[in-house]
């Protein structure tokens, strides 16, 4: 008897966590997953601030779409539900078929933050064929590869041709096992976070930076360098490499992607005219102004701006801005191509 | 100050470790998903690796209560265990299958344990040769053993293996990262979850059967408790080699990550069902040589899943993922320079994973009187509360009304399976293999061709053992059990 009541009391203040929340964030990704620990963590710091307490529920699935998707279709009622995307939803939304869409929501806050690529250090990554684990998230490095192997005024066809002859996505690789896979040597060829980055291979002698993704910037819509690692970012590696800056239609198409992808690598959402919102985005304003909430946060992302309201607003217009019906159609083409069923949106391109 | 600290968290943890061990197929990473509600407390990290220790090991030893005394898998990895140690049970030697279970699973944890923490450099070999080829390979040779564990009504358990099979492919197709038989339905995207299945197609149908059961009235007196007591402890060292040989599938199971924890009792399984039937003996009706065989898997594996997990950051079991994620949460990042070269961090996990397992054995003995008495109680006093500790494990993964549609669905598929004498031991291996082999397939497919398997030693090996295993199985097995 007093088994059941103890499970029926630790059951109770369980669900009790839950009802009597203030803020649900939703996180499409199961528990322990990197969004997941990030959101543990700015909920943390940003409840400070809210003044008000924050629960996490996860609800992952393929590509983390299904719980974008619940978002979209099951909660644009609720006005104490925030989602919580990262950057494969921002892949997702180009090429996949999903239910939701950034430009539906109140945008509450992001970062704009990047992407580190390193090869392992027997290799030549220009002449020798790359071995690269696949996924959503990786299509944006894997065209970077690419492109710099492909050099400048690259062709969608030539870039085919270097897809087919000189590269081998690995699929089916989950990220452990891409990063037991790089240390092992099947990979050549890897990517992570700044912060995964300088955790597991800034030390590793057989690892090699190789570029940034760069940092987006919100008033020229071009890629600036990486304050993290200065002179590395992808556009400039590519010129001392190739003498010129990169350009062509592929390099159109990869930029659109990357930014998708990276501005929104970790962004929050409510449901459009929320009354919530003015109070959510003064709250991470307050977050992003307080230097012991964000030492906190940086020492797992790495230093990379908060774009927050209004702010965020404009940069979502901007992105949008970029997509032309030749470079999307470029795009979705290239990744069928690689093998990944991407389907072409007439309702994504600005009318 | 500190150490008063870490006492605390260790019998604390030690409490809810074993009562979370309790609750029917809830196991280690329902328990520690639930410390997410309050990790933010945790403001000494060490305070935390004492407190999740405790929580892994103790819940091993719990999970094997569920499935001997009640017929309900207690996890994942301890879901064999009531296949031999229920029967057991039934006819009055409930303490002797639990005092079994528990030592086997008891010194296994503390050797793998050792093993684990004295020597964790060493394994970082191990699991770097270990690749994509040698993967695959093992996979083929353990898919091949545990597939010949069917019951006697093989054509049937053939056709439930390859509906586990076809049900472990809904979800994600690894090959295209496209959802893949969904219906359209979101949440099925990340494919269907395990402890669902645990839970409706092995736990429920026993629920019921055990609901119309007549209670048989053994009573068992204190004198008979400590001599089954006694001689479980003597069934562990009479049958060492089937613990141990468990062990080692086990220890290697967790030592290597993506094979999956939930393989591991049934693979021990299979082999002690190999060793058994060479001695003339079977399985399934309540042989102590069947809840030995698995129970010295169960702790093991979850000793050595903590080798990728501290030495690359890499889960070596689906729990480990939470532990990663929790400890991350308090600073201490697993597979970092600066966690490898902590080396307070080591001696707080060695320390409370050895303190876990010396309170946990009195604890369980101590217990063991206790829950024997369960099975002089009819199952209509317990059928709604493990019911709902059913529904309650089942619908921690998103927590919405799917997962109670999941369950239902599992429910209903179970009852059908039993009721028709499909074998649900073949559909949930046949499940758990699904989605690991295919995502194998694929890697391998992309690296390798099919000659690698072949001409690379390890491979080879695991190759020539498979060929044996179907040979073996298809023509000389004569350890088909009765359970379905």
């Amino acid at each position: 008897m007093k088994k059941l009541l103890t499970g029926a009391a630790v059951a109770l203040a369980i669900t009790a966590q839950t009802a009597f929340a203030d803020f649900t964030f939703i996180v499409p990704q199961k528990p322990g997953s990197g969004t997941s620990v990030w959101t543990e963590i700015v909920a943390k710091e940003l409840e400070k601030h809210l003044g008000e307490k924050i629960v996490i529920r996860n609800i992952p699935g393929a590509n983390d779409i299904p719980g974008f998707n619940k978002f979209h279709n099951d909660y644009q009622d609720d006005d104490k539900v925030v989602m919580v995307s990262h950057g494969g939803n921002g892949v997702s939304y180009l090429v996949d078929e999903v239910d939701y869409d950034y430009y539906q929501y109140d945008p509450i806050g992001m970062m704009n933050l990047t992407i580190i690529n390193g090869y392992r250090e027997e290799i030549d990554p220009y002449k020798d064929k790359i071995i690269f684990s696949a996924g959503s998230g990786m299509n944006p490095d894997m065209m970077a590869h690419i492109l710099l192997k492909g050099g400048p005024g690259l062709t969608m066809e030539r870039a085919k041709e270097i897809f087919a002859n000189d590269y081998v996505f690995v699929k089916g690789m989950s990220g452990g096992e891409r990063r037991l896979g790089y240390q092992r040597g099947e990979l050549n060829v890897t990517r992570e976070s700044t912060a995964a980055y300088n955790k597991y291979y800034t030390d590793a002698p057989y690892s090699k930076v190789w570029f940034s993704q760069g940092v987006y910037n919100l008033e020229t819509g071009e890629i600036d360098s990486d304050p993290n690692y200065p002179g590395q970012s992808i556009h400039e590696v590519f010129e001392q490499h190739w003498g010129v800056k990169p350009s062509g239609e592929f390099w159109d198409a990869f930029e659109l992607v990357r930014n998708f992808r990276d501005v929104m690598q970790k962004a929050l959402w409510t449901h459009k005219d929320n009354p919530e919102t003015p109070r959510l985005v003064a709250a991470f304003k307050a977050m992003a102004a307080d230097p012991e909430s964000m030492a906190k946060i940086y020492e797992k992302t790495g230093k990379y701006d908060w774009i927050i309201g209004d702010d965020m607003k404009s940069a979502l217009t901007q992105l949008r801005g970029q997509i032309t019906r030749d470079t999307y159609a470029n795009l979705v083409n290239f990744l069928q191509f690689t093998g990944k069923p991407a389907v072409f949106k007439e309702a994504v391109i600005p009318q | 100050m500190e150490l008063e600290l870490y006492i605390w968290m260790l019998l604390i943890g030690t409490a809810y470790g074993f009562f979370v061990g309790l609750i029917p197929v809830a196991g280690a990473t329902t328990g520690l998903i639930a410390i997410y509600s309050f990790v933010g407390y945790f403001e000494d990290p060490y305070a935390l690796v004492v407190f999740t220790t405790a929580v892994v090991v103790t819940s091993s030893i719990g999970d094997s209560f569920c499935g001997v005394v009640m017929n309900i898998p207690g996890a994942g990895g301890a879901a064999a265990t009531m296949i031999d140690g229920f029967p057991m049970s039934r006819r009055g030697e409930a303490a002797r299958a639990l005092s079994a279970a528990i030592s086997t699973s008891w010194v296994n944890g503390l050797i793998w344990g050792l093993a684990v923490f004295l020597f964790l450099p060493w394994y970082k070999n191990i699991v770097l040769y270990f690749g994509t080829k040698e993967m695959f390979a093992f996979l083929i040779f353990a898919m091949t053993c545990v597939i010949f564990i069917s019951s006697k009504y093989w054509f049937r358990g053939f056709i439930a293996l390859l509906a586990g099979l076809a049900v472990g492919h809904i979800g994600m197709d690894p090959d295209t990262a496209a959802t893949r038989w969904t219906m359209g339905i979101d949440y099925l995207g990340d494919g269907i979850q395990m402890i669902p299945v645990m839970a409706g197609v092995l736990a429920f149908p026993e629920l019921l059967s055990a609901y119309k059961m007549q209670a048989e009235k053994i009573y068992l007196d204190n004198n008979k408790i400590r001599n089954q007591l006694i001689q479980g402890v003597k069934d562990s060292w009479q049958y060492r080699w089937d613990g141990l040989r468990g062990g080692f599938i086990g220890g290697f199971i967790g030592l290597i990550p993506g094979i999956g924890g939930n393989i591991a009792d049934w693979f021990a399984y299979s082999q002690t069902a190999v060793s058994a039937g060479r001695a003339g003996e079977k399985l399934g009706n309540g042989n102590v040589r069947g809840v030995i065989g698995c129970e010295g898997a169960n702790n093991a594996q979850k000793a050595t899943s903590y080798v990728p997990t501290i030495l690359f950051g890499i889960p070596g079991a689906p729990f480990e993922v939470i532990v990663m994620g929790l400890l991350m949460y308090v600073g201490l990042e697993l597979g970092t320079p600066s966690v490898l070269a902590d080396e307070y961090f080591f001696e707080v996990l060695l320390s409370s994973y050895m303190w876990s397992l010396a309170l946990i054995l009195p604890i369980s003995y101590m217990f063991i009187k206790h829950a024997v008495k369960i099975t002089n109680l009819s199952f209509k006093w317990y059928f709604w509360p493990i019911l709902a500790s059913l529904v309650w494990s089942s619908t921690q993964y998103t927590g919405l009304i799917e997962d109670y549609y999941m369950l239902a669905v599992c429910m209903v598929v179970g009852i059908f399976l039993k009721y028709f004498k499909f074998s649900r031991v073949s559909f949930l291996i046949g499940f758990i293999l699904s989605a690991r082999v295919e995502a194998s397939w694929v890697q391998f497919n992309s690296l390798y061709e099919w000659t690698d398997l072949f001409t690379n030693w390890l491979p080879a090996t695991f190759m020539v053992l498979a060929g044996i295993a179907f040979i073996w199985g298809l023509f000389f097995n004569k350890s088909r059990i009765d359970f379905v």
